[in-house]
Formats: structure tokens, C-alpha cells, sequence
């Protein structure tokens, strides 16, 4: 029964990075309807970041990890500039591929650095003993970056919901033409939802890499890892980010610590979530928070 | 009008049906044929090495499986990330019959033409399969079922032991009229099957598109809703167009595998799911002949990506890895750029001096 509730544990710090993943991912659905392919990219930049600021400069790693979380905001903010301010009112379909381009890019510059084919570990900060509560136990790097994303996604949907930015997001999302004409500023809000996405895609690396180490691989798998986690909650709902992460990871858990080993399967955890994928395409393509607005054809 | 095929020096369509032509002038027609022949005969001429003859056919075999993406992303407008998952079902589909009967099987070595075949049906199967969703939803949701198949076809191969978990699986030498295909001519015969296939697979597609199986695609692409009431399924239509898609890619995977004599999974991942959807970009979406300018542009810039970084490493010592960065990075770039600044691709170039070579020496 304790590996039970292990499985339980270890799914929920899953879900919710998942969730914390998802979270830029939605950010930018959201506001401006794309599909962003290169949000792994992003997240591994931040854990990088965050790393090249702790152990080669020398920063306290609370200090460095708000730092990458500035840096990727501008980092963001700047990809949006360049590459997808002019391809407002293009159709999305070259946007989706405008993202899986800017995801071989980022791969690139990557590789050009030694983070792309070695494997770093950030310096022990916390305790290394892991607290155990009745046979079940979670690592102080698990429960802190538990903490750190849900008070992070708390101040998002705190955000969206009541701040005068997040409501002309909101307006945005809805009806461009609409919220042109009440006098918000469109790409500047575009701008700024790629660049809170940056912001949380670097928090997330930064978690993601105190928890499993800094693999680029790992790291960027988290990106389309995302997809199924949103189609879960629904595209375009941050709570549904949240429900969708946790039950993914919980799903993932469950299917690599009951499934493998058996009847000759292996790594079943990461093809898990992609299967329900498919599944939840067919059967409740809106998830389970998002807007009923699909067209059927 | 001009009567005369050879002088016409615009399109002055009186019917349907000539506008539906596949050669507008008897020009076109010749410069055609004159070019197949080309493409037949050089390697009778000119003879290079095994290396170069095997980047030909490697050119020309992505050109088939970019026939079928430009058929699924170009002309019916669904965005398919799991390309290379196609392709990889059609090479499969080959190993699967090397594991089960043995790699110099007569079926595999003599019967090669209904293996190709067999391969392209499993690849429209599995393509049409994928592309079920498209019975409820719209382009942004086919994205991610085509990614997801990707992953779980990258799975699927890695951690099964029937496909010796993604390694390399052999292909036996195959036999032709004359007896067994020897080593030193494997490249020039398969250049000889694949420019066959591209004919035939060509020619079908462009009549496909003058017909109204191929015409309904690019209407469900312009406007579903206006499809609808004209009496198309737009669903069907997309499902139509995926299985399509499969076709051509299962075409291109069982090539492969013959080329290379062996299937192994690093040919089939999300990376080459990637470079396939640069190569139609760049050639051109919704243009066959896109379908054969960029896979020789994204090739020939691989190759000098490839050089300019052996190169660099000479030169630089830190410089380990730099193939693996420069390549996605050019990719990359090439994407964006050509999204950003010619979203026709190379396609529209070659229209442009087209119509300048046609209307010289005036301006218009």
C-alpha cells in the first residue's frame, strides 16, 4: 500500500512541473491563439540559465533563479518581437510552423553551448535527506518545487482573473478587433504573454533541473510532454493546466510503476500520456476546462 | 487566341477543359520530356561515386514522402509533425517481413514491387488512422495528434523487441531480370526504381489534383464551411488526405529501407519529421514542384552545413559537437525565413523567372 501512495506522491511533484510546463504553454494560447512548439526550448534555457548564474558566477541560487526568470521574460518578450509580430494576421498554420522552426533554432544555439550534450546537476542547497511520512517519501528539491509551482500558478490565475493586464489579455483572446477598438494595445499584450511565459518556462526549467539534473534531452522533452497535459485540461484554461498536469503525472506514475516489468513492457510512463492523447482527441477534443468554441467540419 | 500550341504566350482558356490541361504549350510538354530524359540517361554519361549517387537518392526519396506532406500540409492545409513516423511505418513495414521470414527472403529480394506497394498501403492505413480526429476538429488539434503519433510510434519501435529496440535491421540485396543487384551498382538501380516511383507517384498527383478527389482538398483547405455546403464531408475529405499523405510516406519508408539495406529507428524521429516540413516549406506548399526544390535545397544545404562545420572544427579545437548545432540551427533559420520573407517557398521563384523568360523583353 506505501508503494501506493508513493506513486501518488511522486505523481502529484510530476504533475504538477507538468502543470507549471503548461502554464507558459497556455499563457500564450490564451492571448494570441498559437501553438507554441519551442516551449521546451524555453524551459531548458531557464534551467540553464539558472545554472550558468549559480555555479560559474557564483550567485546564491534564489538570486540566480529570479535572475533567469528576468532574463528569459526579455529573452521571450524579444522572440515574440522578432520572429512573430510580423506574422500577425498571417494564418496560424505557418505561426505553428514559424514555432517549430524557432524550436530548431533554439535547439541549435543549444548545442553550441556545452549544455547541450553534457550532464550537469545544480549544487546541494537543501537538505539531503528526504522527509518520510509513513514509509512514503518526497525529497526536499520535490517539495519545495511543489510549493514554488503552485504559488506561481496561484499569482497567474490571481492575475488573469483581477489585474487590469490579465483582463485585456483576456479581451485580447476573445475578440482581437474588439479590444483594439476599447483601446488595447494588441501586440503589446501578445509581447507580454510570450514574455510571462518565458518567465514561467524558466521557473519550471529551474525546478525541473534541481529535480532530475540538467539533461537537455529530459529537458526538452518536457515541451511536447505539454501537449497532452493541455488537451487534457483544455487549451485554454489555467486550472485546467493544473488538473491536467497532476492527473498526467499521476497517469505516468501509475503506468511506469504497475505496467513495466510486465507482460515485456518498458518505459510505458512516457507513452502513456501521448495514447490518452489520441483518446481524449476523439472522445472530448475541449478538454476538461476549455471553451466549447470548436468548430466541427 | 493563339491556335498555335508553341507561340501561346499567355493562358487564354476558352473551356474547363483546357484549363485542366496538364501541359499548357506544347513547350512545356517538350521541356518535360527533354528533362525526364535527361534524368533518365546522365548516369549512362557521366559516372560518380557510391557517396554522391547515394545523396541523389537520398534527395529523391525524400522528394516521395514530400509529395505526401505537401499533399496533407500544401494542398489539404493540416499541419502533419509525424512525418517521418509515416515513413518510418512504411521502412518498418518491410523489417517486420525481414524479422518474420529472414532478411533474403524470396518475398523481400524478388518480390521488391509489391513489397513497395504493401509498404505505401500500411503507411495510408495508419496515416488515415491519425487521422480520425479530423472527423471533429480543426487544424491545431491534427498538430498535436500527428505529434503524438510520432512519440508514440518513436515508443513503439525503441522498446519493443520485435524491431530489435529501434537497431538496425537488414534488408537483403534484392534480384533483378539480370540476376542479383552486385555492390557497386545497389545505388544506381534504386536511382533508376525511385525516379520511377517519383514519375508515376508525379504524374498521379498531378491528375489527381485535376480531379475532384484532388480539387476537394484544396476546397476543404480554402473554406471548410463553404466545402460543406457544397456538398463534400470536410472530415472525411481530411482523413482522405492523411491516408494520402501515408501513402506517399509509406512509399518513401520501404525505399529507404531497400536503399540502405537496413531500418533503423534514428531515421524516423521527431528531428526528420522536421526536416521534411522544412523542405516543403521551402520548396513551396500547395505546388508539386515544391515537392522537388526543397528537398534538394535542404539537402544540398545539409551537405554544406556539414562541410562548413568540418571546416570550423579544423580550425577551432572547442568545437566538438558543431555539426549537431549548426544543423538544427540552419534548419531552423531556413523555416523562419523563408515563412517570414517568401512564404511561396522556392516555387515562386522559379514562376517569377518563368514569366520573365516568357514575356522578355518586356517587364509585363
Amino acid at each position: 500500500m506505501s508503494y501506493f501512495f508513493q506513486l501518488v506522491v511522486s505523481g502529484i511533484v510530476v504533475g504538477s512541473i507538468y502543470a507549471l510546463s503548461a502554464l507558459g504553454f497556455v499563457l500564450i494560447y490564451k492571448s494570441s491563439r498559437v501553438l507554441n512548439i519551442a516551449h521546451g526550448q524555453i524551459i531548458a534555457a531557464g534551467a540553464f540559465i539558472t545554472y550558468a548564474l549559480t555555479v560559474w558566477m557564483g550567485i546564491p541560487i534564489y538570486l540566480s533563479f529570479a535572475m533567469s526568470m528576468v532574463i528569459t521574460f526579455f529573452l521571450a518578450m524579444s522572440v515574440e518581437r522578432i520572429f512573430l509580430r510580423r506574422l500577425i494576421g498571417e494564418p496560424i498554420i505557418s505561426v505553428i510552423m514559424v514555432t517549430i522552426g524557432l524550436m530548431s533554432i533554439l535547439d541549435g544555439l543549444i548545442y553550441l553551448t556545452p549544455f547541450g550534450t553534457e550532464n550537469f546537476s545544480f549544487p546541494p542547497y537543501l537538505p539531503t535527506t528526504p522527509i518520510t511520512v509513513g514509509g512514503v517519501s518526497i525529497s526536499w528539491t520535490q517539495l519545495v518545487g511543489v510549493i514554488i509551482t503552485f504559488t506561481m500558478i496561484a499569482g497567474f490565475s490571481w492575475f488573469f482573473k483581477k489585474s487590469t493586464i490579465g483582463i485585456s489579455m483576456r479581451a485580447v483572446s476573445d475578440d482581437q478587433m474588439a479590444s483594439m477598438a476599447i483601446g488595447i494595445s494588441v501586440p503589446k499584450v501578445f509581447g507580454l504573454a510570450w514574455a510571462m511565459a518565458g518567465l514561467s518556462a524558466a521557473a519550471a526549467g529551474g525546478i525541473i533541473g534541481n529535480i532530475t539534473g540538467l539533461n537537455f534531452d529530459t529537458l526538452h522533452a518536457f515541451g511536447i510532454v505539454v501537449f497532452p497535459v493541455v488537451i487534457l485540461g483544455g487549451l485554454d484554461s489555467i486550472q485546467g493546466a493544473v488538473v491536467g498536469g497532476i492527473i498526467m503525472g499521476l497517469i505516468q506514475q501509475f503506468a511506469s510503476g504497475y505496467l513495466d516489468g510486465n507482460w515485456g513492457l518498458n518505459g510505458t510512463g512516457e507513452v502513456m500520456p501521448y495514447i490518452i492523447l489520441l483518446v481524449i482527441l476523439l472522445f472530448k477534443p475541449h478538454g476538461l476546462f476549455g471553451i466549447h468554441e470548436i468548430e466541427r467540419v | 487566341m493563339s491556335s498555335n500550341r508553341w507561340l501561346a504566350t499567355g493562358n487564354y482558356f476558352t473551356s474547363y477543359k483546357e484549363e485542366q490541361r496538364i501541359f499548357t504549350t506544347s513547350l512545356d510538354r517538350s521541356v518535360m520530356g527533354v528533362f525526364l530524359c535527361v534524368l533518365f540517361s546522365w548516369p549512362l554519361f557521366f559516372s560518380i561515386g557510391n557517396k554522391y549517387m547515394l545523396v541523389v537518392d537520398n534527395i529523391l526519396v525524400a522528394v516521395i514522402a514530400v509529395i505526401g506532406l505537401n499533399l496533407v500540409t500544401g494542398f489539404a492545409g493540416l499541419i502533419s509533425i509525424g512525418h517521418a513516423a509515416f515513413v518510418g511505418i512504411g521502412a518498418y513495414t518491410v523489417a517486420s517481413f525481414c524479422r518474420v521470414l529472414g532478411d533474403s527472403h524470396p518475398l523481400i529480394t524478388h518480390g521488391w514491387p509489391p513489397m513497395i506497394v504493401a509498404a505505401g498501403c500500411m503507411g495510408a492505413l495508419f496515416g488515415a488512422v491519425v487521422g480520425l480526429p479530423a472527423l471533429r476538429l480543426k487544424h491545431l488539434y491534427l498538430a498535436i495528434a500527428t505529434l503524438s503519433f510520432q512519440m508514440i510510434f518513436q515508443w513503439t519501435i525503441n522498446f519493443m523487441d520485435f524491431f530489435d529496440q529501434g537497431q538496425t535491421i537488414s534488408v537483403g540485396r534484392v534480384f533483378w531480370v539480370t540476376g542479383e543487384v552486385a555492390r557497386n551498382e545497389h545505388y544506381l538501380f534504386w536511382y533508376y526504381v525511385i525516379l520511377t516511383v517519383i514519375v508515376i507517384l508525379g504524374f498521379g498527383v498531378r491528375n489527381l489534383l485535376r480531379t475532384r478527389y484532388g480539387r476537394c482538398l484544396v476546397a476543404v483547405r480554402d473554406n471548410d464551411r463553404a466545402a460543406d455546403a457544397m456538398g463534400m464531408h470536410p472530415g472525411l475529405v481530411k482523413v482522405y488526405a492523411f491516408g494520402l499523405a501515408g501513402f506517399c510516406a509509406g512509399v518513401a519508408g520501404a525505399l529507404h529501407a531497400y536503399l540502405y539495406r537496413g531500418v533503423g529507428i534514428d531515421s524516423f524521429t521527431l528531428y526528420h519529421s522536421i526536416n521534411y516540413l522544412a523542405m516543403a516549406i521551402v520548396g513551396g506548399l500547395g505546388t508539386l514542384q515544391g515537392a522537388f526544390w526543397g528537398p534538394l535545397a535542404i539537402r544540398v544545404l545539409d551537405l554544406q552545413v556539414e562541410r562548413l562545420s568540418e571546416w570550423a572544427g579544423s580550425h577551432v579545437t572547442a568545437a566538438t559537437n558543431l555539426t549537431t548545432a549548426l544543423r538544427p540551427l540552419s534548419f531552423g533559420l531556413v523555416i523562419v525565413l523563408f515563412l517570414m520573407f517568401e512564404p511561396r517557398g522556392i516555387a515562386n521563384w522559379w514562376r517569377i523567372f518563368k514569366s520573365y523568360v516568357k514575356l522578355w523583353p518586356f517587364r509585363y
